[in-house]
């Protein structure tokens, strides 16, 4: 710590030092363990599954006719080659769009409701917020499909409900409803969390101001607290929106028959398949189109003045 | 500062948490001899539940080491991790299409028969497989068979066969049973169960054949409840399902769940008369292993009738070891669906793996059995 | 503005309970004197009685303790710079190193660092591979969250204190820090959990030795669930609790963007 003082210290302004400590250890750790093993995930979508699971080698062993070894685009001709899997994908973005605005809307006023409480609460309501992810994931999937077990109490509710309605009787269990529920149940704190750090920061001021000026709590909101929070919302929306992608555990237990997503797929080929060009070219396309609709929102925002308010 | 303050009490927390294992006797011990330690070591890479905790403690007892467990729930994921290159491993209990693909990569050391006296406990019919012609390097461990299980008052109150696989893939059967019944989540086990219904061998690899079961299997899809590879057993046993398709060691534990938790109804399971899977364990010698000497231990002590048989016990698997039958509880023994006689044993097969065309057409069919 | 909380109030309960509902049948079921936990039978403290005979699995929830709490310091260190290097210098590589690996699928991480680590690095596995691997996904989130709480701020404060011949350093220490603190905690604490509950990505990058928590419990699970299950889950939440009780206890600033010395 002393020699990087020192450091500071010699530069007249600091700036690039400073610059450079705060982006080298991050920048350096993620070419280090995410860059080259992806590097290394790129050159396998190019290559042929080992006959036996594995990788086939890159070089033709010596006696082996050439055919399945060397580097191809077969793994991403093959996803092109039917309309299965761009199905797949559109599917699973609908789930993580949906999962994420349901989220949303569950939070936004825990959120709110926490940042107004009298400051000895606070801590508490996050904490309990947070604290159902420290028991395990499987027991709490596990619990939900006690819940929406078809002789469970809410399903003989929710059952006699809709008879009196007329309706025929609904399994909740074992459909794309249960596999919704767990999406946003496991994904809720990482949607709180960030607009929470995000509205406990606003100026009670502004609020103030605006009520002074005679606006109603409804105008307060959309004109004051709404736009200031938008950076804590697109926080939150990638925390839920990009890991619902990948998720293939609560699809393959609270899911009926249909529920399959790019999860489960890219799943598939590493577990099952032995398909790990077919898996990562599947992969790499996740990770490029998530990246590109980041890329456009920030874009989009910048573009409409969405952010001249947090900017 | 606050945030230092959060880590120091979790790390106070957590060595305070980890005193007790470091001042019980044996513990002691094991420390002081660090060095006797790590050369005393078997590594068994295996499914979870998959020996008994009283067979793991005599063994140790025995052999004056310490066996260390690796888990896997899935023969893929072994594979899969073995196939980046991790090593370590002295003994893998892989079923039998994985010890196959495990041989041809060249990933196992040929087994020292003389050190395996109880090598002519195993019963003759479990040896020389396709897999591994005169067991060169796999001992038979255990087995299963993927057959249905099913509520048994249910199913005679509604009239309906168990013996067939009809009643998974026959919407006249499946109507009167919607949506309580499920499949394994297995693109090869689904496959063969429907390719053995249209009277195919279970590794056919004609695509017309695969279609074929594809359609069945997209008829019956809408009756089923969902794709299931575990909580099956669960939800069998508390009733919310009458039919599931599975793992006789599964079945086994449900009918037991069922039993002694005094459910009105009783849980049964049986081969279907169109045949089915067999899935035959064997235990293999990795070659980044580096006790072989404790891995021959293990293995000729797991020979042991005895020992062999405490896994039956627990979780009702078929055991290869003739020895062992005189120590297997009589009622699982009389079981055909854990122990089959000959007739139903001619109608198993054992899965044999694809080669990597097939394995994508064959993912293609079950992405499409998925998605319609 | 009463009427408004209260409307709040309303809603936030249905949240809490939605989350909480799913628990006390995790922690109901952990007393239940049933294998099968088809019903309430008894009350009963034998799974607890198991679990503590069961040396194994309290030797996994130690070694994941051990992993979720040095993986959360590496990443909420390494996030936070990121987040805020993001902010401050408009690097347009950063972001998108940064997110990537939040939006890979684990299971393509997971394969990744296997064949890194024992390919490239010629790495012997263990407890130091897992937790390189969870720092990898979790800085992540931790960047995302600083980052977001950064939008907006008022940078006068900063510049006030630059002028006055502040080092970057102390601009760093005594302001920029306990502004984004709140969310620095947030960070750590998404990344505690999530490392204590990774199977996939453990799976692959653990070594032979070390029993780690998510994987017993998967694989136990993978042969029905037994109350034991329910057991350590409950335990994990109270030890949780615990520990940032006390924490928080000795400063209660911690979620409030406020620091006290």
């Amino acid at each position: 710590m002393r020699v990087l003082f020192l450091m500071i210290k010699e530069n007249t302004n600091g700036n690039r030092t400073a610059k450079w400590l705060m982006i080298g250890p991050p920048l350096l750790f993620l070419l280090i363990f995410f860059v080259v093993p992806s590097l290394i995930m790129i050159v396998t979508s190019l290559r042929y599954p080992g006959e036996f699971g594995g990788l086939a080698p890159i070089i033709t062993p010596a006696g082996k006719v050439s055919d399945g070894y060397g580097l191809t685009l077969e793994a991403y001709q093959f996803l092109l080659s039917n309309s299965l899997y761009a199905e797949i994908f559109l599917k699973s973005f609908g789930v993580a769009a949906v999962t994420t605005l349901i989220c949303l809307i569950m939070s936004y006023p825990l959120a709110l409701l926490i940042t107004r409480s009298e400051k000895r609460f606070r801590n508490l309501m996050v904490l309990l917020v947070v604290l159902p992810l420290a028991s395990n994931f499987l027991v709490r999937i596990y619990a939900w499909m006690i819940i929406l077990g078809p002789e469970s109490p809410l399903s003989h509710l929710i059952n006699t409900i809709l008879s009196v309605l007329g309706v025929a009787p609904l399994t909740l269990l074992f459909s794309p409803f249960a596999v919704l529920v767990g999406m946003v149940y496991v994904h809720l704190p990482f949607m709180v969390l960030p607009l929470y750090t995000n509205l406990e920061k606003h100026d009670p001021v502004l609020l103030d101001a605006a009520q002074d000026l005679g606006a109603t709590s409804w105008q307060r909101f959309w004109k004051v607290t709404w736009p200031l929070s938008l950076p804590g919302v697109f926080a939150g929306s990638a925390l839920v929106f990009i890991p619902v992608l990948g998720m293939f555990a609560i699809p393959e237990m609270l899911g009926g028959t249909g529920d399959i997503l790019i999860g489960n797929l890219i799943k598939d080929q590493f577990l099952g398949t032995r398909d790990w060009p077919f898996g990562s070219a599947l992969s790499i396309i996740l990770t490029l189109a998530v990246l590109s609709i980041a890329g456009l929102t920030a874009w989009f925002t910048r573009q409409s003045g969405g952010m001249k308010y947090a900017e | 500062m606050s945030f230092q303050n959060f880590y120091v009490t979790m790390f106070v927390a957590i060595l305070s948490f980890s005193i007790p294992f470091n001042t019980s006797g044996s513990d002691q011990e094991e420390n002081t001899n660090s060095i006797a330690r790590k050369e005393n070591i078997l590594y068994l890479f295996n499914w979870n539940h998959y020996i008994a905790p009283g067979t793991v403690k005599r063994f140790e007892r025995s052999c004056n080491c310490k066996l260390s467990q690796n888990y896997y729930s899935d023969n893929e994921e072994m594979l899969a991790k073995l196939a980046a290159g991790a090593t370590g491993y002295d003994l893998i209990v892989p079923t039998g299409n994985a010890v196959d693909s495990l041989i041809r990569q060249g990933a196992l050391k040929p087994l020292n028969k003389s050190l395996l006296s109880n090598f002519k406990n195993i019963n003759p019919t479990h040896l020389n497989t396709k897999f591994d012609p005169g067991n060169i390097y796999s001992v038979p461990y255990a087995y299963t068979l993927t057959l249905l299980g099913f509520n048994q008052e249910k199913m005679h109150d509604l009239g309906l066969p168990t013996d067939t696989w009809a009643i998974i893939f026959e919407p006249r059967y499946l109507e009167k049973i919607k949506g309580r019944v499920t499949v394994l989540d297995s693109q090869r086990e689904l496959m063969a169960a429907a390719l053995r219904y249209l009277s195919y061998s279970a590794n056919d690899t004609n695509e017309e054949h695969w279609n074929q079961a594809k359609e069945r299997i997209i008829r019956a899809k809408p009756y089923w409840a969902a794709f299931s590879n575990t909580s099956y057993i669960r939800e069998l046993a508390v009733g919310n399902l009458w039919v599931a398709h599975g793992y006789s060691n599964d079945m086994f534990q449900a009918a037991l769940d069922a039993k002694r938790t005094g459910r009105k109804f009783t849980i049964n399971y049986s081969t279907p008369k169109e045949g089915g899977v067999l899935a035959l364990d064997s235990i293999v010698v990795h070659k980044s292993g580096v006790r072989t000497d404790l891995a021959h231990q293990f293995i000729n002590f797991m020979l042991d009738g005895r020992n062999s048989a405490e896994l039956t016990n627990l979780i009702g698997s078929g055991n290869p070891n003739m020895d062992a039958m005189k120590f297997i509880q009589p009622d699982i023994i009389r079981n055909n669906a854990v122990f089959p006689d000959k007739d139903s044993l001619a109608k198993l097969e054992m899965l044999q793996d694809f080669d990597r065309n097939q394995r994508r057409l064959l993912s293609r069919l079950w992405t499409e059995i998925k998605l319609r | 503005m009463r009427n408004r909380n209260f409307r709040l109030r309303i809603v936030a309960t249905l949240v809490y309970a939605f989350l909480y509902i799913p628990l006390v049948i995790v922690v109901a079921y952990s007393f239940n004197n049933s294998r099968l936990n088809a019903e309430w039978v008894g009350f009963t403290l034998f799974w607890y009685e198991t679990l503590f005979n069961n040396k194994e699995m309290l030797v996994a929830a130690r070694n994941s303790l051990i992993i979720a709490l040095s993986a959360s310091i590496l990443a909420t260190a390494l996030g936070t710079m990121a987040g805020l290097a993001i902010h401050r210098y408009k690097l347009k590589v950063l972001p998108i190193i940064v997110l990537s690996p939040v939006a890979t699928p684990e299971i393509l991480l997971g394969v990744s660092l296997l064949l890194f680590f024992l390919q490239v690095l010629n790495l012997t596995l263990g407890m130091i591979s897992i937790i390189i691997a969870h720092t990898t996904f979790c800085i992540g989130f931790v960047a995302i969250i600083v980052r977001s709480r950064l939008q907006g701020m008022d940078w006068s404060i900063f510049e006030a204190a630059r002028d006055l011949g502040a080092s970057p350093w102390q601009c760093f220490h005594l302001i920029t820090l306990p502004l984004i603190m709140p969310a620095v905690v947030a960070g750590a604490l998404m990344s505690f959990t999530l490392s204590i509950d990774d199977f996939v990505i453990t799976f692959f990058t653990k070594g032979v030795g070390e029993p780690i928590l998510p994987i017993q419990i998967y694989t136990m699970i993978k042969t029905a669930v037994t109350p034991e299950v329910n057991a350590i889950s409950t335990l994990l939440m109270l030890l949780t609790l615990a520990m940032i009780i006390i924490a928080t206890k000795l400063d209660s600033g911690v979620l409030r963007g406020e620091v006290s010395r």
